[in-house]
């Protein structure tokens, strides 16, 4: 009996297992992906393999389909994989050549080839390489960390890298924060392994010259603030250099990271053409939250540059009192969103209330009204995205609350959701 | 949808086909990486990352009828060194990493407290055997491709199993009763 039973509960595992299906999302992101490897041909008989795509921020990095075609970009920035606005610099020769070379604990080469510098960034061009193959401890954890320099402490902020086939060579590009035009001596630093799984920091002088930066092509001051449901939003000012157009501003909205994706929402049109955003990150100082959002260089001939915010975080009093006692199919609408609730049960554990909404849908102020009493919600799990049968897809969670009596309504205070706000402003170019 | 055709098409450098074929099984590879990384976006990396191997790597694959069974492994070991890194990424304090909203993605399963859940039987396991029952029961391959995707012999499998099912039972047995 207890083995029937075991195997049961496997089974039905399996069965919930079955229920998970693939977001819609994932098409994209794996076209994107396939899209930025390099085509094959048959030529080159040493086809490169991506070993390691290490994405590391200071901060949290929004928007990872964008990002990873922004940090592709520059995976390919490198030999004959490179490609779009680097690719571009580089063939004008807006680089500048390097060549220093220092040898790791372990033997391994680490030279570095050359960069190229704007106001927005820098981007370090590098090789690894050992003929005798380059150790996984090694591939693993080695890491060029920030450059130092007068008036220059730029961390590093993403790249990527990739190892050929005869794991001998690596070769990677990494993103830095911009350095001061004063420096004329940049000191690279970089982490690698030693024994017992310690790290080390050592360090390469490379020259920079500043002459050779980029300046930006175009640089102008906004201070525009905008207001949103639980907040405001600053843009401070936006400079679109040869390599990528950066807008930074600060943001005092509570609830901005309840959806996923807030500044997704905000687009840079130029000429009327949205330009493709690459990434956006935030970080919380004394004086607020600051972001910066990364779009991709500007076009050469600009006519007209606009910044929209198209979708922002929101927030929606409801105030609803959902009864449990007869629950049916259809949907519950909630001020224009829906809510499904898909199953209530009461076990010796407690109640739970499995629910489904819009992707961008988090309830706020849940609780459980009893005959006797209201329980707030005690953790949500299980969340899932399903399909509906009309196609739909949804987010689904499990809500539970610390009771044993019979549920009679769910009330709900408000909702976060992704708001479409539609606010345009202008930037005036000349 | 013929396999084999499609299989030979991304031989030939055809990116379509190739996305085909994942596309037509999306779900179950899908599940399989949430079993190792348990949320959505690493899965999603986990898979754009196979994809890229699968399509460089792809004229390796000798018996065209094996895609499948192939590109899984391809992808488990994906998850798995996305795991190590991941590892790593907390260890290296250098590397600020740490940010608030990773809490909310890390692992949603954690805090699940069904009665009996299966998946708190199966913390009892080692590594090896859950893993291994995971596959067999819950992603319903087959002794060879556990043992491709875990680079031991079937034999080695089987045992993980037969011994994971037997402590399983004892647990259950256990839980039941007390």
């Amino acid at each position: 009996m207890l083995v029937d039973n075991l195997e049961k509960r496997l089974a039905e595992e399996k069965e919930l297992n079955d229920s998970i299906q693939a977001p819609d999302e994932l098409e994209m992101r794996l076209r994107s992906a396939l899209h930025n490897a390099p085509k094959k041909t048959k030529r080159f008989a040493l086809s490169w393999k991506i070993v390691a795509v290490t994405l590391f921020f200071i901060i949290l990095m929004e928007s990872q389909y964008n990002a990873f075609a922004f940090y592709g970009k520059k995976l390919f920035g490198f030999d004959e994989m490179i490609n779009g606005t680097l690719k571009e610099l580089n063939e004008k020769g807006m680089g500048q050549m390097v060549g220093k070379k220092t040898e790791l604990e372990d033997g391994t080469e680490l030279r570095i080839n050359g960069l190229i510098s704007d106001s927005n960034q820098l981007v370090v061009y590098y090789t690894l390489s050992n003929p005798k193959g380059i150790d996984d401890t090694l591939s693993d954890n080695f890491r060029l960390s920030r450059i130092s320099g007068f008036l220059t402490n730029s961390n590093a902020e993403g790249g990527t890298s990739l190892m050929n086939d005869d794991h001998t060579e690596i070769k990677g590009t990494l993103s830095f924060e911009p350095v001061s035009p004063f420096s004329k001596k940049l000191n690279l630093h970089f982490w690698q392994p030693l024994q017992n799984d310690q790290m080390t920091e050592g360090s390469i002088a490379i020259p920079y010259n500043p002459n050779k930066a980029m300046a930006a092509e175009f640089k102008q001051s906004l201070k525009k603030t905008s207001k949103v449901d639980k907040g405001t939003i600053t843009f401070h000012s936006i400079t679109a250099s040869p390599t990528m157009t950066m807008i930074k501003g600060t943001l005092n909205v509570e609830n901005f990271d309840r959806v996923d994706t807030s500044f997704g929402g905000i687009e840079l049109m130029a000429n009327g053409k949205p330009v493709e955003i690459m990434g956006s990150s935030n970080l919380s100082s004394i004086k607020g939250r600051k972001f910066d959002i990364r779009y991709n260089a500007l076009p050469k001939q600009l006519n007209s540059l606009e910044l929209v915010i198209k979708e922002f975080a929101g927030y929606q009093r409801l105030e609803e009192k959902i009864s449990l006692s007869s629950i049916n199919n259809g949907p519950i609408s909630l001020d224009g969103k829906e809510l499904w609730i898909k199953n209530v049960s009461t076990t010796s554990q407690g109640v739970e209330i499995t629910i489904a909404t819009d992707d961008d849908v988090m309830l706020d102020g849940v609780s459980l009204k009893t005959q006797k009493e209201v329980i707030p919600l005690k953790t949500t799990v299980n969340q899932t995205y399903t399909k509906q049968e009309d196609g739909k897809e949804v987010k689904e969670r499990t809500l539970q609350f610390d009771s044993t009596a019979r549920p009679e309504y769910l009330l709900i205070e408000g909702m976060h959701y992704m708001k479409v706000y539609n606010k345009k402003m202008e930037i005036p170019v000349d | 949808m013929n396999v084999i055709r499609l299989v030979n098409k991304a031989k030939k450098g055809s990116k379509e086909a190739l996305l085909q074929l994942i596309m037509a099984e999306k779900d179950d590879y899908y599940r399989l990486a949430l079993t190792y990384l348990e949320n959505s976006h690493d899965a999603m990396d986990a898979m754009a990352e196979m994809i890229v191997k699968v399509y460089e790597n792809i004229d390796q694959l000798k018996k065209e009828e094996a895609f499948y069974s192939w590109s899984k492994t391809i992808l488990v070991n994906c998850c798995k060194s996305m795991l190590r890194k991941q590892k790593r990424l907390v260890l290296i304090d250098d590397w600020h990493t740490s940010n608030p909203s990773q809490e909310q993605t890390s692992n949603p399963y954690l805090s699940s407290d069904r009665q009996l859940d299966i998946k708190e039987l199966l913390i009892h396991l080692n590594e090896q055997q859950k893993e291994a029952i995971q596959l067999k029961y819950f992603h319903d391959l087959d002794y060879q491709t556990i043992a491709d995707m875990t680079s031991v012999s079937i034999g080695t499998v089987k045992s993980r199993i037969f011994q994971g099912l037997k402590k399983l039972r004892d647990h259950y047995r256990g839980d039941v009763s007390g």
